[in-house]
């Protein structure tokens, strides 16, 4: 009885300001307030609220049988919070009707795993409070950034007690085998993995609206028949995507939406086939094969590698020093700059540094809010000096404060006649009390 | 005759408003100067009222009615040349030698002789001085500043750099007045000692057929006397002078030493020079901030080479910046340094010094032959600069010393010095 398991992956970053150089040490406004409120209110009004409502109609027409799942970057959370509960609430909603799973992931959307494992499960812990908090929910699978996967992550992730891992269903390491059973990382027996089919997720996400495409238009019947085609060779049929394909990337008018309406009918006509959540899939099924990811791979771009986001010099060098400052950040115990420097990890940061297919205009810049790769490194690198700056500043009053307090231990010693106080040479003495 | 100035036809290009580099500049705070000594007529590509000149006659081309010169228009100038100029389809910045794409014009092969004044004067886009069909500007300049020049009275031509050398042959055949080249920069300079192409022809001919020479500095005269064959006799370095500014310091607004560098990132002013000498630096001390002021085409190239050198949170790039702006980052930095490869004089290493701030410079430069109090380096000797900067930042006897011994300099760096010894130059040739 093959299952359809749908993940929706919701997030929007903090998008930086053009901060230029002469904004060190004199600003910390970092982020571009308004454009993030006018993105976020532009795709929560074209995506969010009209796919949650007709998700939560579906949950209920199909009384139970739709079940999708969702994964909230910790950053789109608060900006719901800051900017539009009511998307929030339309997600507690989904989470009601006990047909809605959410996932964990990383709080800032950040590429922590490849650079500090520390950070990564601060991350992850206080991205699971917020879904506890919000949907009363305790993760058990896990998603990392743009599914960025290995086997080592496989073993971390299931040291931290999940039981299932979503990824990308890479055809060099499937190597002919089909994405669509549960698969068995090397070097952890107790997580399975979820792997995306790409093909078919991709003909909703980037192709329903392809006009050059020879499958244009695409209806729900015709990608019943094609889910249905698993049947015999496979047991999860994996459509994993940006929560934003439904009215953002796939405006309304191509019909995403009526597409949407109509497909868990569909699907559903045929009696062996149902809809599952990933822990449900996770539960039913057993792991078929070994899927073993020695390096990096992900989502993105047609390399489904981390080449999006760490190819070249400038987003190496960004995200170098933003890790070489962790132990300063934490040790500081500053919230404020705790907060900055969390987002300032979000993935986004560094795809927009990408100069991979800068001459082709390609996605990279459709997701842009800079002119250029370059534009995008340079107000990135000056709000990290700022941020250094700030640091510095810190733990200069904080040594100052300590001299001050540790004069005034000596101080006080000196003066507590009542106990027995090693009498200092006199010309010390002089010295602390000046 | 004796208490009348003498009359001089200065043969301009950048000019207030239009300013893409130091050129503009001299130009405008040279002729301040002159306009003191001498009745100056100034033909420029564009003038504005908000750039008048107390003393001074500034023709702009663009005030000029297109059909006072288009019916006296010479069609067989190209023809009655010392020697052979052809127009061809390119679309470049000789002073900014931005990426070149020939595939942007759509005319193709042109050729200025066969067009009306009036058509000239519609294609002579001019706040794109060096875009388009640049050696077509040069043509037409060429025509309208010689039409006029038949109009007016005059004892000598002073023509700056390649751009209008075409108008001041042709107005010295027509004329017979003696022809003076002042050389602010060098295709040599712009794209390497081994440059050929046109505007390098241009200026040998050019430079060849002009009675005297006023190069801007010695390394300059050099130059022109290695690589385009001239002899030493026919010039007269005039080094540039600089106007008075009101220094200010500002309070930094960061802990970290700055070291600036201000410049168009062309290879010319050593760009990559500068990152090398930042990386070496920074490994000696890591509390400097490189900050660089400027565009150009090696831009992205700076950025991803100092990402790549791991200098990313020291190394910072500011892009354009308007004059407040640059006056402010001189008055918030320590040092500042020039790596210039081949630099004709150098402005802004005076302007650095007005602010008090040490310069460090290269020795190719003609600012150094003016600047004593300054360190210099050779223009590839990198450790030498980077130890001269880690230097000044720590020894403030030293950075006293330098700053001071500039600001003596800086009481000869003037333009009225500059003016005086081109009228001198003027008297002893015989021109006035």
């Amino acid at each position: 009885m093959p299952s359809i398991c749908f993940y929706f992956q919701v997030h929007q970053p903090f998008r930086i300001r053009d901060y230029s150089f002469f904004d060190i040490g004199n600003s910390h406004v970092y982020e571009d307030d308004k454009k993030n409120e006018e993105v976020l209110n532009k795709v929560a009004d074209k995506c969010y609220i009209k796919t949650n409502q007709k998700m939560l109609e579906l949950i209920h027409r199909h009384q139970g049988k739709f079940k999708i799942s969702y994964s909230l970057s910790g950053t789109a959370i608060e900006q719901f919070e800051k900017y539009r509960p009511d998307v929030l609430q339309s997600f507690i909603d989904l989470a009601n009707t006990g047909c809605v799973e959410f996932l964990s992931e990383t709080y800032s959307h950040s590429l922590s795993f490849i650079y500090s494992k520390n950070e990564f499960k601060r991350q992850v812990e206080k991205h699971a409070q917020v879904i506890k908090k919000y949907f009363n929910q305790v993760p058990k699978v896990f998603r990392n950034t743009e599914l960025i996967y290995n086997n080592e992550l496989a073993s971390f992730i299931e040291g931290m007690g999940y039981k299932g891992i979503i990824c990308e269903g890479v055809d060099r390491l499937l190597n002919g085998r089909t994405p669509n059973f549960l698969y068995q990382p090397v070097g952890a027996k107790n997580v399975k993995l979820l792997l995306k089919n790409y093909t078919l997720s991709d003909d909703i996400a980037f192709r329903f609206s392809d006009k050059g495409w020879k499958e244009f238009p695409l209806t729900a019947d015709k990608f019943k028949n094609w889910v249905h085609d698993v049947a015999g060779n496979g047991e999860t049929v994996n459509l994993f995507m940006d929560y934003e394909t439904f009215g953002e990337h796939q405006w309304e008018s191509t019909g995403i939406f009526n597409f949407l309406d109509q497909l868990p009918t569909e699907i559903l006509k045929h009696p062996d086939f149902d809809f599952k959540t990933p822990s449900e899939v996770i539960d039913s099924y057993p792991a078929r094969e070994v899927y073993d990811a020695h390096d990096f791979t992900s989502w993105a771009d047609t390399e489904r590698d981390l080449s999006a986001w760490l190819s070249n010099s400038m987003q190496k060098e960004s995200i170098q020093r933003i890790y070489s400052i962790e132990k300063d950040i934490l040790a500081c115990g500053d919230p404020s700059l705790l907060k900055v420097w969390e987002r300032l990890q979000t993935s986004d940061h560094y795809y927009y540094m990408c100069t991979k297919f800068w001459n082709d205009g390609d996605v990279h810049k459709y997701f842009s809010p800079f002119d250029s790769p370059y534009d995008a490194y340079m107000y990135f690198m000056n709000v990290f000096s700022d941020l250094e700056c700030s640091l510095k500043e810190l733990r200069l009053s904080k040594e100052k404060a300590d001299k001050k307090s540790k004069k005034i231990d000596q101080l006080a010693d000196i003066l507590a006649f009542g106990k027995e106080v090693k009498i200092k040479p006199v010309k010390k003495n002089k010295l602390i009390l000046n | 005759m004796k208490n009348q100035l003498p009359k001089v036809l200065m043969l301009g290009w950048e000019f207030p408003p239009i300013i893409n580099g130091g050129l503009g500049v001299a130009c405008h705070d040279l002729s301040c100067a002159m306009s003191e000594l001498a009745n100056i007529t100034m033909v420029v590509p564009k003038s504005s009222p908000d750039f008048k000149v107390k003393n001074m006659n500034l023709i702009g081309i663009n005030n000029i009615d297109p059909n006072s010169y288009a019916d006296s228009f010479d069609n067989s100038f190209n023809n009655k040349l010392p020697f052979k100029l052809h127009s061809v389809p390119s679309d470049l910045n000789p002073y900014h030698s931005e990426a070149i794409n020939s595939h942007n014009n759509p005319h193709g092969y042109r050729d200025s002789s066969v067009m009306g004044g009036s058509e000239m004067r519609e294609s002579f886009n001019i706040d794109n001085l060096y875009g388009g069909d640049v050696i077509n500007k040069v043509f037409q300049y060429a025509e309208i500043t010689s039409n006029l020049a038949a109009k007016i009275d005059f004892d000598v031509i002073h023509a700056h750099d390649w751009m209008t050398m075409l108008a001041g042959i042709k107005i010295k055949q027509q004329t017979g007045k003696p022809l003076v080249m002042h050389i602010h920069s060098l295709e040599v300079d712009r794209s390497g000692v081994d440059s050929t192409g046109w505007v390098y022809d241009l200026e040998k001919k050019g430079m060849e057929y002009a009675d005297l020479l006023m190069p801007v500095s010695n390394f300059t005269a050099n130059n022109i006397h290695q690589y385009y064959g001239i002899k030493k006799n026919k010039m007269s370095v005039i080094h540039n002078g600089s106007i008075v500014v009101e220094p200010f310091k500002s309070k930094r607004t960061f802990k970290e030493k700055t070291v600036l560098f201000v410049g168009r990132l062309t290879r010319q002013k050593g760009p990559e020079r500068f990152l090398d000498i930042a990386s070496k630096v920074l490994e000696k001390n890591p509390d400097v901030r490189f900050v660089m002021a400027g565009v150009g085409d090696y831009f992205k190239s700076m950025l991803e080479q100092s990402s790549y050198k791991h200098i990313g949170n020291r190394f910072h790039m500011t892009g354009f910046l308007n004059q407040e702006k640059l006056r402010y980052l001189f008055s918030v930095s320590d040092v500042y340094c020039m790596p210039s490869v081949s630099e004709p004089f150098g402005l802004s290493a005076v302007e650095a010094a007005q602010f008090g701030i040490p310069c460090v410079i290269s020795k190719q430069s003609g600012v150094a032959e003016v600047l004593s109090g300054a360190l210099k380096f050779n223009h590839w000797d990198v450790n030498k600069a980077a130890s001269d900067i880690l230097n000044l930042l720590s020894d403030s006897v030293l950075r006293k010393k330098v700053v001071e011994d500039a600001s003596h300099n800086l009481q000869n760096i003037t333009w009225n010095n500059s003016a005086q010894k081109i009228m001198n130059a003027y008297s002893s040739n015989n021109f006035i």
